[in-house]
């Protein structure tokens, strides 16, 4: 009997267990399932994550505090009030706005990306924008989608009713900001920043890059975009390991003839291959190397100051010729039309590399600082000695990234008053240089600096240093941008690259660069369907060409096909668009 | 005398109803036949259970298949997304004219039906080959062995396949050593258009066929042994048992994924050719998908590129019709 029922009772046990381990196999199966629901801004899970952040932002200042009670306080009371500084452009400072009464709330669209998502998940939890909300008295409801996502839930975002107040980069509506106001999504700033917007008006209007690279055909302003009080350093061109140098006893090539000579002597060193080629259409896309045969990469303005194309340019055939006689000397990698992004970090790094084509910004860690490997930076070559070379990359002042009034904020005053905030000399401090004393302090010329125990320097979360640009300060945004003196990159101790850029801006004729223009709608269905049938057309011949794969003559035909596929009227449309943007 | 008859289903248009009966069991068949909505009503009162289960699948098939498909009619207007599909400007056939008569029409249309085509002649008999050869072998440890290894690749994530493609195709890859050990060149092979097929075709094979061998061995499994033991007994040798049993055997299961295969032929995955080519080898792996998606780049153009993807559809579908035709005509299985 009592063998019966301690049966049973095994057999029913044993049924239990099955019964729960299916119903445990199954709730899995389920919340596998709901995991896939998408996410909306971080609440629940990320807040723990970012209270911690918040937790070691507040004893770091409070520690600094305390040790420099005598001379920190009158520091930190200085720039805490409205004070204007004296920054090194006088920057215009009306911080009589500030703080807004009653406390208007605003919602704030601003995509995170993978980038951005290393150093911050959460701008509400930023400690530049929780400062900078303080100072304004405006309080940001920050919406961010699904990192990876920030395309799709923009475009589902704009075909709802539900539109926030601000949004970041509202030039990724399709057709621009311009078809943006056109189809009632976006108000027309102009009038408001007249009004509301003092210091944007005047920073804006103080140039005529800034101005007109701010605004649409039409006359309106289009937003308040990332500004720039100069035109930023160029930042590609060619990179020369220092060993080699050494090896083959040449200076710093100039000329295309310095350049074969130089890189035959490298292959004679031990560089098998000595180039990393980074052109995967063939030409360097700001010009390198061909803009010294007189032709560019894609569009540029020539010297009667008409758009032309640079790739029929005669020159270009002579560039070709020339490169096509690299590659077969193994002059240049040999895979350089087929590698990727790591296997290119994987060759610079190989002997068989001798000069790259790069950032120096990037290189700065992949070879300085990873791997030891001391580099200069070469002038863009030219044909003469003496002459002075072209490209068509110019920094135009404006580092984008506008941030557009809705036409469904109720409150366009305060929306255009709080984004204001940026454009000050104040605004410029907090959002390049991060908090004052935490982050950086000011020196006698009235530049603010990473000091030695700035939390820049010593992040305590290891966040990489080309990350922290998000973490302890903004490095995109509505606001004027101070990226010489405060990218960690550039100024941290012993940098370099800054100098490399520095000497290629000023070495190089800037003036075939195209400005930023616009397409109407009827034009930019028609400009973009030639253009990517023009773009397959060059890269796909100049590649053959340079790959040994077709002859040169080849380039006669290329130059026919592309007059046939209506390169005329296509570049008709750009001159159009040109002479709009001059008309503004 | 009380005879109780059940249902048994239906068969060619006639309802077969089996008797219960004490002295002769058998099969009846009524030569009535009953009409659509009345059979519709008998059979749901008899199985509405079934009906129920079904119900999710149809709501889901109208609400995400059928339903969307208004959705195409972006194709015909300027598509604004501020506007909606019907309140963006009608503009007609414009971007199918505009795809058509591109200059490069011809050629993205040969390289979508041709990298097809060579993944139908290699890529389709090959976990069929594959599920045969499995099928001979006796030692079942073996077996499983070999099975699990040959679909895991499967589950390897398309970006780091195409970055190990590219990694052994480089000039210092695998391959090229390979080559230059028998005395070649070594050259970066994805920069050459004359193998890009090759090694499209070649790497999805590996990838993917033991795991569409899978279907097939489960169609194996399902064939009667006491077939393969008449046949022995009967003389039959290896080949031949495979020939006359197996193979017709999972013939409808062929049949049906051959006629899948061949109404995709103007379709392709082209995250895999966008992550292996290179404009150098445009000439055989530019394909319909890849060029839009260039042209995409340039503009977020919805209309352009459900324009391409309608008219990509239509011909397959006119393709998926006449296989199913010709599959009709020639055994007992297709799709309707």
């Amino acid at each position: 009997m009592v063998s019966c029922n301690l049966l049973i009772t095994k057999f029913k046990g044993g049924l239990i267990v099955k019964r729960l381990i299916g119903l445990l196999l199954t709730l899995c199966m389920l919340s596998a399932v709901l995991i896939g629901c998408g996410e909306k801004a971080p609440t629940g899970g990320q807040s723990g994550d970012s209270s911690k952040d918040v937790a070691g932002a507040e004893n770091t200042p409070e520690a600094t505090g305390k040790q420099e009670n005598g001379k920190g306080e009158d520091k930190e009371a200085e720039s805490q009030t409205a004070d204007p500084l004296k920054d090194p452009y006088g920057l215009p400072n009306d911080l009589s706005a500030y703080p807004l009464k009653d406390n208007p709330t605003l919602t704030y669209w601003w995509p995170i990306d993978s980038f951005q998502a290393v150093a911050t998940k959460d701008m509400n939890e930023q400690e530049v924008w929780k400062e900078v909300e303080k100072i304004t008295g405006v309080n940001i409801e920050f919406q961010h989608p699904a990192v990876g996502q920030e395309t799709e839930q923009f475009n589902l975002m704009i075909s709802s009713d539900d539109l926030p107040d601000l949004i970041c980069q509202s030039d990724s509506y399709k057709g621009g900001v311009t078809a943006g106001i056109d189809d009632g999504v976006f108000i027309d700033h102009s009038e408001i920043i007249d009004q509301y917007a003092p210091n944007y008006k005047a920073f804006r209007e103080s140039d005529e890059d800034r101005r007109r690279t701010t605004m649409d055909d039409k006359g309106r302003v289009l937003g308040f975009y990332n500004l720039s009080p100069y035109s930023e350093w160029m930042w590609l061109g060619a990179l020369i390991k220092k060993e080699t140098l050494d090896k083959t006893g040449l200076p710093v090539p100039e000329t295309m003839t310095e350049w074969y000579d130089f890189l035959k002597k490298c292959q004679e060193a031990g560089y098998d291959n000595p180039l990393n080629f980074d052109a995967s259409s063939g030409t360097v896309w700001t010009g390198l190397f061909c803009s010294a045969y007189g032709a560019q990469d894609w569009i540029f303005i020539n010297k009667e100051g008409k758009a032309d194309w640079g790739p029929i340019q005669p020159g270009m055939k002579d560039y070709l010729a020339e490169m096509s006689k690299w590659y077969k000397e193994g002059l240049i990698d040999k895979d350089f039309a087929t590698r990727d992004y790591n296997s290119k970090m994987a060759f610079l790094i190989s002997d068989a590399c001798a000069v790259s084509i790069e950032s120096p910004d990037t290189l700065w860690g992949t070879w300085k600082e990873q791997n030891n490997i001391d580099f200069v930076g070469s002038p863009y070559p030219v044909l003469k000695k003496g002459d002075k070379p072209t490209t068509t990359y110019k920094h135009w002042k404006n580092g984008g990234w506008p941030t557009s009034i809705t036409m469904e904020c109720k409150n366009p005053e305060a929306a255009a008053r709080f984004l204001d905030f940026g454009y000050t000399a104040k605004g410029w401090e907090l959002f390049n240089f991060g908090l004052p004393e935490r982050t950086h302090r000011i020196d006698e010329s009235g530049m603010p600096y990473y000091h030695e125990e700035s939390a820049m320097w010593t992040d305590p979360d290891k966040v990489p240093l080309s990350h922290r640009i998000w973490k302890y300060k903004i490095h995109q945004g509505p606001f004027i941008r101070e990226e010489h003196n405060s990218n960690p990159m550039l100024v941290s101790p012993g940098s370099y690259s800054g100098q490399i850029r520095q000497m290629w801006t000023e070495g190089t004729d800037a003036s075939p660069a195209v400005p930023p223009t616009s397409f109407t709608s009827e034009e930019s269905a028609r400009e973009a369907d030639l253009s990517t049938q023009l773009s397959t057309l060059r890269s796909e011949i100049f590649l053959q060409i340079i790959m040994g794969q077709k002859p040169i003559e080849e380039y006669d035909k290329f130059v026919e096909t592309a007059k046939s596929m209506g390169v005329q009227e296509w570049l008709g449309i750009w001159q159009a668009a040109l002479d709009r943007y001059n008309a503004r | 005398m009380a005879t109780a008859q059940r249902f048994e289903g239906w068969r060619d248009g006639m309802s077969v109803w089996k008797t219960e009966n004490a002295s002769s069991g058998g099969t009846i068949v009524t030569a009535g036949q009953q009409g659509g909505p009345a059979m519709i009503r008998n059979d749901f009162r008899r199985n509405w259970k079934v009906y129920v289960m079904a119900l999710p699948v149809i709501a889901f098939y109208i609400i995400f298949c059928y339903g969307p498909m208004y959705g195409l009619s972006m194709a015909f207007v300027d598509f604004k997304p501020r506007l909606g599909v019907f309140g963006s400007p009608f503009v007609g056939l414009r971007y199918f004219k505009e795809f058509v008569t591109g200059p490069y029409f011809v050629r993205l249309v040969s390289n979508t039906f041709l990298l097809n085509l060579w993944g139908l002649v290699f890529g389709f008999p090959a976990p069929i080959l594959l599920a045969l050869m499995l099928n001979e072998v006796g030692n079942r440890r073996f077996k499983r062995t070999v099975q699990t290894i040959t679909y895991m690749p499967h589950f390897i994530s398309l970006v780091v396949v195409c970055g190990l493609i590219r990694i052994f195709c480089a000039s210092d890859g695998l391959i090229n050593s390979i080559i230059a050990f028998f005395g070649g060149e070594r050259s970066p092979l994805l920069a050459d258009s004359s193998y890009f097929r090759a090694i499209y075709t070649i790497s999805g094979i590996w990838q993917n066929v033991g795991w569409d061998s899978i279907i097939y061995l489960a169609a194996i499994s399902g064939i009667n042994p006491e077939l393969y033991e008449s046949a022995t007994i009967d003389g039959a040798g290896r080949l031949r048992r495979m020939w006359h049993i197996t193979i017709p055997g999972i013939m409808p299961t062929m049949t049906i994924l051959l006629i899948f295969a061949i109404g995709g032929m103007l379709g392709s995955a082209h995250e895999k050719i966008i992550l292996l080519y290179s404009p150098i080898i445009y000439e055989t792996s530019d394909v319909i998908a890849s060029y839009v998606y260039r042209r995409g780049l340039q503009e977020f153009d919805y209309s352009y590129s459900t324009a391409v993807g309608l008219l990509s559809s239509i011909i397959n579908f006119i393709f998926l019709w006449f296989a199913n035709a010709a599959a009709r005509k020639m055994s007992d299985t297709s799709l309707w």
